[in-house]
């Protein structure tokens, strides 16, 4: 009886369900408005080309594969997308295997002088690309690496490894001292301690940093435009730039090489989400 | 024999461990040699050389780039853009990611949908996002426009890109679109750390909301805090891309920053050893701040771990 009472003297949501679906209300009005641009690209992609000479932005009026055709072959977006995975596929693997040796030296193993290397890597962290972006062209030229596949995957690898070096030595560092020990009483070589202990340990650390510099080379822009300056190697993201200024007015193959552009990611991100944002938070937070 | 043996094994141990040590640092430190110093060591060079690109042995010009950079006015335009670039390009990513992680925070359904669809935008590369933005603001078809027209706002319309008094903020816009969902990730990793307690205690206490955000929540998630703070304020000098591909640095120089004025310097202009002066501006302005903020939040840590 009283607790009858009681319940109808309350109103009918309560004031915490009230905040509850004010919340949810807020929060998926910042979804839309987040997901806008993204709806924008995949609607102008898959509209017929005569519509989107009428009604460019217009969501969904019409429907025709013709604009990813046309990007694909004319647009030369084929080859945009082997050249990416041509400079991203290595430039990944490397810096990864360069950053998990450099991270357990630094981690693990101590020699004299070590530290005075490590700011050297550190330094690498500090100093914006930018500041010696132009003395690189020069020097790639010189070298005869200059537009070609090698010279950019290097670039690639090298903009990724202080990073790398740095996130891996923070895994490695994490490991119980007594591992090492009691492998090395059982007779394992310094080597077999690297590669059959510590390794299968550093997994999620490697994992994430794959994903990372993926993302990070996939995405790169400034290295294809600078150091793949003739264009036959260029990848998606200097691809689709080159597009723009060619012929702006084709916003329909546009937005369908800016579809193929992101959908790797895309995919890429939602399959290994938990990964890819636990990897930039740790990496934030251990850089 | 077995105390021999004791004391042999650390330094046999050690010996061994440098030499493999030595080996698995050897590709890390070629990379940073050759991509890293001997280019930076360059820079410094271009800086003092008046090089065209060509010429192998540039004559000797002293600090002309350097007397050049303090004189130029365009220097000075580009670096109060990248202020303002700074200033409101970090408050605001901070501010809405906080307060986007303080409402996701006690939400538990759909949670993991709501984050991956606020971070999405910041692993997507900055050419598409410069692009589908322009559409956007585009004067005639644009989104943005179409709607201000739709809402009785049609005086506002304008060419967001194309008029030097809007043009940088209009970008600024874009950039802030693809840059808070990693604010929010972040802090929402940070908040799910904070002790609940203090805050339900503080709650009990009569403490308001803002004053539970500011006295109890926010001294908890400093650390993070400075560390988003430094990320943002550093990119902030070194920003580049989405610029370059909205506006390149137009109309007439509104939205250059130092990046795309070094850049048009070396690369079309060819005023390579001015271009590489301007860009080591960059690293002196973004650096100490690094440095600074980069020690701040150690001490902040620790601080939060002893106590």
């Amino acid at each position: 009886m009283t607790l009858s009472t009681h319940k109808a003297q309350k109103p009918m949501l309560s004031p915490k369900k009230v905040t509850q679906t004010l919340r949810h209300v807020l929060l998926i009005v910042m979804a839309i408005v987040t997901l806008i641009p993204v709806v924008l690209v995949i609607s102008t992609t898959l509209k017929t080309p005569a519509d989107v000479r009428v009604n460019p932005f217009g969501l969904f009026t019409s429907f025709s594969l013709q604009n990813l055709i046309d990007a694909w072959t004319v647009g030369r977006f084929s080859d945009y997308l082997l050249n990416s995975i041509l400079l991203t596929v290595p430039s990944t693997f490397l810096v990864v295997a360069i950053s998990t040796m450099a991270g357990y030296t630094f981690a693990r193993l101590p020699f004299r002088g070590r530290t005075l290397l490590f700011y050297f890597v550190v330094l690498g962290l500090l100093v914006p690309f930018f500041t010696f972006m132009i003395p690189l062209y020069f020097q790639l030229r010189s070298l005869g690496l200059l537009d070609t596949l090698p010279g950019a995957i290097l670039v690639l690898t090298s903009t990724g490894i202080s990073f790398g070096t740095f996130f891996m030595r923070a895994f490695f560092s994490d490991l119980p001292m007594e591992l090492e020990q009691s492998a090395r009483v059982d007779g394992a070589s310094e080597w077999q301690i690297f590669t059959k202990v510590m390794l299968p340990l550093v997994g999620s650390g490697m994992g994430a940093l794959t994903v990372f510099t993926f993302l990070a080379n996939w995405n790169n822009f400034l290295v294809p435009l600078l150091y793949l300056p003739s264009g036959d190697f260029r990848p998606l993201t200097a691809g689709l730039y080159m597009f723009t200024g060619g012929r702006s007015l084709d916003v329909g193959p546009l937005a369908a090489g800016t579809l193929i552009t992101i959908l790797p990611v895309i995919v890429l991100f939602i399959l290994l989400q938990r990964q890819v944002t636990q990897g930039f938070i740790s990496g934030a937070i251990k850089g | 024999m077995s105390i021999t043996s004791r004391s042999l094994a650390p330094t046999v141990t050690r010996r061994a461990q440098a030499r493999l040590g030595v080996v698995l640092v050897i590709p890390v430190m070629i990379m940073v040699v050759v991509f890293f110093l001997i280019p930076l060591v360059n820079a410094l060079y271009f800086s003092v050389v008046d090089f065209n690109g060509i010429n192998p042995n540039p004559p000797f010009i002293g600090l002309a780039n350097f007397e050049r950079l303090f004189t130029d006015p365009k220097v000075w335009a580009a670096l109060s853009n990248n202020l303002i670039w700074i200033v409101v390009g970090t408050i605001s990513p901070m501010v809405i990611g906080l307060l986007v992680a303080m409402l996701l925070w006690s939400v538990q359904r759909g949670s993991v949908i709501y984050r991956v669809v606020f971070f999405l935008p910041y692993i997507l590369p900055g050419v598409a996002i410069g692009i589908v933005w322009g559409w956007i603001y585009d004067p005639v078809n644009g989104l943005l426009n179409q709607i201000l027209r739709a809402v009785g706002l049609g005086d506002l319309a304008r060419g967001w890109l194309g008029e030097p008094d809007v043009a940088l903020y209009a970008v600024l816009l874009t950039a802030i679109w693809a840059g808070t969902g990693f604010a929010i990730v972040i802090f929402l990793s940070a908040l799910r750390n904070v002790d609940v307690e203090l805050v339900d205690a503080a709650r009990i206490d009569g403490a308001n909301s803002p004053q539970r955000l500011w006295h109890i929540i926010l001294p908890q998630i400093m650390p993070v805090f400075i560390m988003v703070l430094t990320l943002t304020l550093v990119g902030g000098f070194s920003v580049f891309d989405i610029i370059f591909i909205m506006t390149g640095g137009g109309p007439a120089g509104a939205t250059d920053v130092l990046g795309t004025y070094a850049y048009s310097n070396a690369f079309q202009l060819n005023n390579i050893g001015y271009g590489t002066t301007l860009a080591l501006l960059i690293t002196v302005l973004s650096v100490p701040i690094a440095i600074v903020l980069n020690r701040l939040q150690r001490k902040l840590s620790l601080q939060g771990t002893s106590a």
